[in-house]
This record gives structure tokens, sequence and C-alpha cells, in this order.
């Protein structure tokens, strides 16, 4: 059998050790931007081969997967999707496990998502306002003094979201500033590469409680969750530093479990699990009775327990997330092959899910720069002592990377990410630390990583906070107004915001 | 004692010094006398002088203060304003410093007795500085020099923050979030509840003893001093007095250290009487749950007049004083014909007491039975918070029998040394009691 991988990240790395494991006998290729060394050895071992070329442009990935006669082509990231890859195999005849145009605009544009969820009036829709232009914002900026998330109306990298706290009114002059500063950068600055999406920005209320991404398949017809990851996008220690695409992730059980043991504390309850796919799910129905395209894929809700609504999406995924896939994978116990065929053939129900019931822990090493000034964080040669890895039990999945006269060096990202196995978050934390003896610039430059990831103050904290949204969730649910916003405004009376 | 306080944000568009005031506000209860507030855009900007946070750190010079990092404090130190922190050094590396506690020795450096405690403290770092490395590596060198009991804030010219405490653990320091991305590092919890983030769980957390957080514009990470300490030694008067009541000290809730305290106060000092009254503020949570515990009710017994003053911190007996009967007027239809708990936090030489006692009696409390809610203050503290000399002490020279005589209390109980461990809820050689026993966690 014959399959072709797009994409070259450590997202990848996973998704092609999951068919390496497969036991159909997968001779596995892989299209990539960069060499991604992981995945270059996994399809030399596999009897396939690693291109190199534009994994965004449809014609270039039919083409090579034409010339190789693949079975079916799995694609890794998004962008390929938003390009239309997916539609380009289909109209060629070749088998594709990766959501198309159409239906992929969940992901590509945050604010049709959110018009989705509100035409069909779906659980766990955030108030928002979508704009075309900076100047469009301002009026709304200047007179409503509220906490915001500010969000690129596009997916443009996991680049551009930020979150704006103003309750303290004595703060409210700098907010406001930081408001228009940072709704103009997005504009003008993370919007600038897309041409492709009429609005540029949204703003959507601010919502806490602890974030977990829900990645699950999808024929189309139904959804089978994965188990729920949570991964965290600061860049520093203690939830500081600017955001990220990841620095890391922890999962345990199907719910964020602390250990494997089910009467051990965690930050979702199973009903909220449930609950979780079920949203995921009315969004799959809704996108496609909407477009009238099938979703075949990998579809993941990155979402957030809040006080307003319990479950709540914060943004759609048309893939796994990056690093949410390797604490997953790893794990499947089914055939990745066995599954991507019954996504093509639109029989997934037919499929269990199974997972060795684990926790895991992911931390990823970054060069210094990442994730703000990536020119300084590009081109550090780095060195891997692999033997002293699997002597501390840590895989060893290759991120930003690249081969460079036969040397390896950084592309400017997240380097390497390692993954540890254990029965409880904790354990495995402590584990994964290991893993950053045995890595190293060879320039001298440095790295950094997260080493709170999964330690038990952090945890407890996560738990501890999920408990404080689930209780006032909890007191709307049985007072009946879950999800809705009551104000009263003098001289104007109840109010009810959405 | 002093308030620190140091924002760092990664995201440079922020406007800081508003956060920075703001934030020296919540801190104000630990320095009356002088505050100072400095923020680095292009270059250093400061504000320091005299006076409360709002009297120096007015609007319009908050204005000026331009930049997205800043370093402040307070302090209850009466100092001509070149001596007032942020202290800045420029050279051989420019960089501002703010510091609580008191640093007591620095080694391989020869203390010059004709200069203040400041410039000492300058000289020591600058040589700590010269040569080619990098200034943070520097500045933990000078601190792995230090003895004494201190916390520390230091914010170079290049934009790198590092803050940390002594290996002992003295004076608290905790880590706050603030705009999404940024740090608050602040001696107490409370300036992250006014200026920071607010998540229902609090994000502020506790700078561990000899730990050192660094922030550059492409990173933050923990460190350590070098050296090790064989035992921490919290200062257990920040329970006791110093901190505010809403701020976690070493992670422990002052809070609920102060409703301990006036539980063991019910336990160790019982007495049949009508009311328990609080002396505000610090006392008002050892009343409450002294009468908790004791099934007597608690009243209000006093108004304020003007704004809320430390009165025990203020530098002259003139000041405390004046700052008591503003404080203090007593409210009559409580205490007339009552016989009355009256409960406050420490007694230093006793006579603001008297004061109190006489006001009650005054308005006809029929009875006036006193509870301390600290041992007695016998020695000195080497750590900066000021006692006075040892022969002004009421507590180190009259037992509590006499002790009640001269304030004209009823009867006068201290809470025990035992007591307030117990409070405090940590074993007992974690803690500095140098105040209570003039024992010290450090050779002199």
């Amino acid at each position: 059998m014959k399959v072709l991988l797009v994409g070259n990240a450590g997202r990848e790395h996973a998704i092609a050790e999951a068919f390496e494991r497969s036991l159909r006998d997968v001779s596995l290729s892989c299209l990539g931007e960069l060499i991604n060394p992981g995945i270059q050895g996994i399809c030399g071992k596999t009897g396939g081969q690693y291109l190199r070329g534009k994994i965004n442009d449809p014609l270039v990935v039919a083409d090579h997967a034409e010339k190789l006669g693949v079975d079916f082509v799995f694609v890794g990231p998004e962008e390929p999707n938003f390009h239309g890859v997916p539609d380009e195999l289909e109209r060629r005849g070749i088998a594709c496990v990766g959501a198309k145009r159409a239906v992929a605009e969940i992901e590509m544009s945050k604010a049709s998502m959110r018009d989705l969820q509100w035409e069909n009036r779906l659980p766990g829709r955030l108030w928002y306002k979508k704009f075309k232009s900076f100047e469009e914002a301002v009026p709304y900026i200047k007179e409503y003094a509220e906490s915001i998330a500010l969000k690129p109306a596009r997916q443009a990298g996991g680049k551009g979201v930020k979150v704006i706290e103003d309750f303290q009114v004595y703060l409210q002059d700098e907010k406001r500033d930081l408001k228009y500063s940072h709704a103009k950068t997005i504009v003008d600055e993370h919007m600038k590469p897309y041409q492709d999406m009429e609005y540029k920005l949204l703003i959507e209320e601010r919502v806490w409680g602890p974030e977990y991404t829900l990645q699950c398949f999808t024929d189309g017809r139904c959804v089978k969750p994965m188990p729920a990851v949570q991964d965290n996008k600061h860049a520093f220690d203690g939830d500081l530093g600017p955001e990220t695409g990841g620095m890391g992730s922890i999962a345990g059980g199907l719910n964020l479990r602390w250990g494997v043991k089910e009467e051990e504390a965690s930050i979702l309850t199973m009903e909220e699990y449930v609950k979780s796919t079920e949203i995921v799910e009315q969004m799959i129905k809704a996108v496609q009775r909407k477009t009238g395209e099938r979703y075949h894929g990998v579809v993941a809700g990155q979402m957030m327990l809040t006080s307003v609504w319990g479950p709540t999406i914060i943004e759609m995924y048309s893939r796994f997330g990056d690093p949410e896939a390797l604490n997953v994978l790893p794990l499947l116990k089914n055939d990745i092959v066995d599954i991507c065929e019954a996504i093509i053939d639109e029989r997934l129900n037919t499929v269990e899910l199974d997972f060795n019931e684990k926790a895991t822990v992911v931390k990823a090493a970054s060069p210094e720069g990442y994730p703000d000034k990536r020119e300084l964080a590009r081109g550090h040669p780095v060195k891997v002592d692999e033997q002293g890895l699997t002597r501390d039990d840590i895989r060893l999945y290759w991120a930003s990377v690249d081969v460079q006269d036969g040397m390896y060096v950084t592309g400017g990202s997240r380097v390497v990410e390692f993954l540890t196995v254990a029965d409880d978050i904790p354990t495995a934390s402590i584990k994964a630390e290991r893993g950053f003896n045995h890595i190293h610039l060879t320039d001298g430059w440095k790295t950094f990583h997260r080493s709170d990831i999964g330690a038990p103050r952090c945890l407890g904290k996560r738990i501890e906070l999920a408990k404080l949204a689930r209780e006032i969730y909890m007191y709307k649910e049985k007072k009946g107004i879950l999800g809705r916003r009551l104000t009263w405004i003098p001289g104007k009376g109840l109010m009810e915001a959405g | 004692m002093t308030g620190l306080i140091g924002v760092y944000v990664f995201d440079e568009r922020w406007k800081i010094s508003s956060f920075g005031k703001y934030g020296l506000l919540a801190l104000q209860h630990r320095g009356q006398e002088n505050a100072g507030l400095l923020t680095l855009g292009d270059r250093f900007y400061e504000c320091k002088g005299k006076g409360w946070v709002e009297d120096v750190v007015t609007e319009s010079k908050a204005k000026d203060l331009r930049g997205h990092l800043c370093l402040g404090q307070v302090s209850p130190y009466e100092q001509e304003t070149e001596d007032t922190q942020p202290l800045v050094l420029k050279k051989p590396k420019e960089l501002a410093l703010v510091l609580d506690g008191r640093i007591t020795g620095i080694e391989d450096y020869m203390w010059d007795k004709t200069l203040g405690y400041e410039r000492n403290i300058l000289n020591a770092l600058e040589f700590h500085l010269q040569g080619e490395g990098e200034v943070v590596e520097g500045v933990k060198s000078f601190f792995a020099h230090c003895r004494g009991g201190y916390a520390f804030i230091v914010l170079t010219i290049d934009g790198a923050m590092v803050a940390g405490r002594d290996a002992m653990g003295v004076k608290p320091l905790s880590l706050g979030k603030i705009g999404f991305d940024g740090g608050i590092v602040a001696s107490e919890t409370c300036a992250t509840d006014t200026i920071g983030e607010r998540m229902p769980v609090s994000p502020a957390e506790n700078i561990a003893p000899g730990e050192i957080r660094v922030f550059t514009p492409l990173s933050a990470y923990t460190t350590h001093l070098p050296v090790r300490s064989p035992r921490t030694a919290h200062c257990s008067f920040e329970y006791v007095y110093l901190a505010r009541p809403d701020s976690y000290i070493n992670d422990t809730a002052v809070y609920k250290v102060r409703k301990a305290i006036g539980r063991k106060l019910a336990e160790e000092g019982a007495a049949d009487t009508d009311v328990v009254i609080g002396v505000p503020e610090t006392a008002i949570p050892f009343a409450l749950s002294y009468s908790a515990e004791s099934g007597i009710p608690v009243e209000r017994g006093f108004e304020q007049t003007g704004r809320r003053v430390r009165s025990a911190i203020k530098p002259t007996q003139l000041e405390r004083l004046k700052g008591v009967q503003l404080k203090l007027n007593v409210i009559s239809e409580a205490v007339k014909g009552k016989r009355i708990i009256l409960i406050d936090d420490s007694v230093v030489r006793g006579n603001t007491l008297a004061n109190i006692v006489y006001l009650m009696k005054e308005k006809g409390a029929k009875e006036v039975h006193v509870r301390i809610g600290s041992p007695a203050i016998v020695s000195h503290c080497p750590y900066g918070t000021e006692v006075p000399p040892e022969d002004e002490l009421i507590g180190r020279h009259l037992n509590e029998e006499k002790i009640a005589e001269v304030v004209g209390a009823d009867t006068f109980h201290y809470l025990t040394l035992e007591g307030l461990v117990e409070s405090i809820d940590v074993p007992r050689n974690s803690l500095c009691l140098g105040c209570f026993t003039g024992e010290y966690p450090e050779e002199a």
C-alpha cells in the first residue's frame, strides 16, 4: 500500500510514525517544504520517498501523488486544505484524508465559524463582531471598554491573537490604546499575506477557563473523538511570554486526568468530554449542510471550559493540532490505515477507536527568538543525542528543522518535540525534562522550553480553574440561562447580548 | 520594609507607568514616607520623592514616564530623594535597583562607613558588573555575595529584569501575570490583584528563597543563587502586621494566619466580657475570629478621620500619635458600659496603646482587656523592619501585669510564641522570630 503524507512538522512526524506501525505493509512517501529527518527516516525504512516541494500548490501535490501511484494522500497541516489540495486530488480520482476547501472554512475563517455557530444556534458560541478594516473597528473599540480577544479573521498560523482583559477601569486608557494598536497590527501585518478573505479582524468576548483540544476523525457521517489534550500556548513558564504555536501538551485518559486511574482528578468530567464531542459533531453537520461538501479527515475543537457555556469553541482546526497530535497518535491501538480507509469509504461508524490508557506529556525545545523574532531563531546547527533520549525513554519528534549540507539546522520555530508516556501526567512531565540534556545548538545559541507543563502545581491549578468554571456554568444551567448574557442597562431595561 | 514592584511585558506597545503606579498603591501599606517609580523606554524615566504614591507619582508625572517596563517602591524610611529607591547605577552597566529588607554584609567588599547604605550597595554591585559578562550574571554574582534578608528587583537599560530573594527567604516576593503575556514581580500578591490578570485561580505564585526570576526580551526563566542556606527564615512579622490580609506570603494566606491568631487569642487569653473590638485595620481579622471562637459578639469600635495611615511605621512619636488619634475615634455607643476585649496586632513602646485604652475608658468602657496578636517585641530587626532601640521596648522590660497597669487595661496578654508559630502553621525553624526572641537566623 502506498501513502503520501503532506507536511513536515512534528505533527506529520507523529502521523508518519503511525503509518510506520501499520501492519498493512505501507510504503510511506512524504512531501515537505523542509526536510524533516524523522519523517525522512521513516520514508526510507518503508521504501517510500521524501520529496521537497510546495505543499500548498494543489497541482504539485496531485502530480506527485499521481507519479507515485499512491492509494491515498494524508494531509497534515491546514494550509494545503485552505488551498484546495484535497479538492484537486478528488478531481483526479485520488483518495484523500484531508478537509476540502469549503469545509476547511471552519478553521480558515474564524468569522465564518462564528457565523455558522450563530446561524445554527449551536451551543458553545461566543459573542463576536467582525470587521473588514481597522477603521470599521475603531468606533466599536472606542465605545465599549470590556475584556475582549482580538483575532485575525483568518487562521494565520496561530499568530496574532491577543486577549486584553479590561476590567480595571483605572487602567482602561492604556488598554484601549493597546486594543487600537493591536487591531491595526492584525489588519496591517498578520492579515497582510492573506488576501483571500473579506473580513480582516474579529473581536470576541473574552472568556476564562482551562483550554483543551478535542481531536476527532470524521467521515462526514460520524465523529470519533480521541483523548482530550491540553496545549500550552505561552512561550515561557507560568504562562508568560508571547503566544506560540504550542510549547507542549498533556493528556491523561480521555478527559485530561491526572493519571490513568478512574478516580483521579481531571480537568474535564466525562460529561463535558461527551458534550464537547457533540459540539464538534454539530459543527461538522452544520458546515456540510451549508456547503454541500463532505468532511473527510481530522477535525479538532480548540475548546475551553468556560463559565458562560461549559464546553465552548474557541477555534476549530481542520487537521490535527501540533503538538497535540503527539499526545494521541502514539497511543492509538487501531491501524491508522484502517481508519483512513473507513474515512474514505464513509464507514467510520464501523471503527471503534482504541487508545492505550496512559498519560502523555509533550515538550518542545525552541531556539531563543521564537516566536516573535524568528530571524534570530533560524539557522542554528542543532545536535541531538538520540541514544541518550532512547536511554531515558523519550521519543523524539523533529519539528522546525532543515538539513543543510548534511547538518541539521533550526528552521525558526520549535525545533524538536519530546514525548514521554507514564501512568500519570506529572511523572511523564519529569521524564520529559531529561530530554533537554540531549539537545543543544552547537553554535552556543540558547534554546528554551516550558518546565511547568504537566508539573503538579500547574496541573493542579488547571483542575481548580475547571472546577470554578464548572460551578458557574452549572449554576446557569440550573437557572436555564446557559450561554445567555443578561444585563440591566439603566434607562433601557433588561438587555441580552447576542 | 519596603514594597517592591517590577512589571515586565513582552509587548513593547504597552505604556506601563499607570500599572506601576496602581501597583505601588496596592503596596502603600508597606511604606508611606517615600515612593519612586522608574520606567524604561528609550532611556530610564523616573519620578520619586517624599510622600504617598499619589502625591509623588501624580497623574501628570505618570504620563511623562515612558516605556513598557517599570520598577518601583514605597518605603517607610525618612530619606533624602537621592537615596530614595529605585537606585540607579550608571557604570559600568546602566541599571536600576529596588530592595526590600537589608543586606547585612557583602563578601569581599569593605563597607565604607563614610557612605550610606545605598551608596555602599551600588559600589559593591558596580564591582560585580566589571568585565565582559552578561549583566544578568553580574547581578547574580553580586547577590551571591550578599548576606542578610532581602528581596530585590533589577531592571537593566537593555531591557532585562532580574528579581529574587535571599537564600533564607526573609522578605517576601511573588510573581503574577499581567496583560496577557507579562509578569509582575511584587512584594505581595495584592499588587497582582490590583493591576494584573484577574483569573479566579490566582496566577500569582511565590518566588522561593534563593530563587531568581529572569526576564529578557527573548526569554523568561528561573535560576537560583549559588549559595544555599541551611534553613529558611520567613519574617513572621509579615503575617502579624506588615502584609495586607488579601495577600499570600510564601504561599500562605495572610488572612488565614490572622484568623488563626484570633482563635489562638480566644483560647489562650479568654476573659468574661461583653464585646470584642479590634484596632483597625490590622487587628480586625483577629477580632472577627476571636468573636467566632469565643461566642462574644464583635463590635466596630472606631471611626477614622483622614487617610488610612499605618501609624505604627510612622517615624516619629508625634506622627504615630497623630495617626492613632485621627484613626481611632471611639464610637461611644459600642463601648459605653461594656466589658471589652480589645485586640491589637503588636505593642512596641506601649504609648499608642495607652492612648487607645484611655480613649475607650473616657467614652465609658467598663473594663478593657487587651489582647495582642503577637508575642512581646524584645529585640531589633536586622532586616529592615524599624524597631526602636531596645531600651524603648516595653515588652523587653515589663511583664504583662505591669504593662496592663501602664496602659490602663484591666488585663493584658500577648499571644504566646507557640501560639504564633501554630497560627502561621509552618515549622518554627523555618521562620525568623528574631524580634520576639532575640535569636536570629544568621550569625551577627
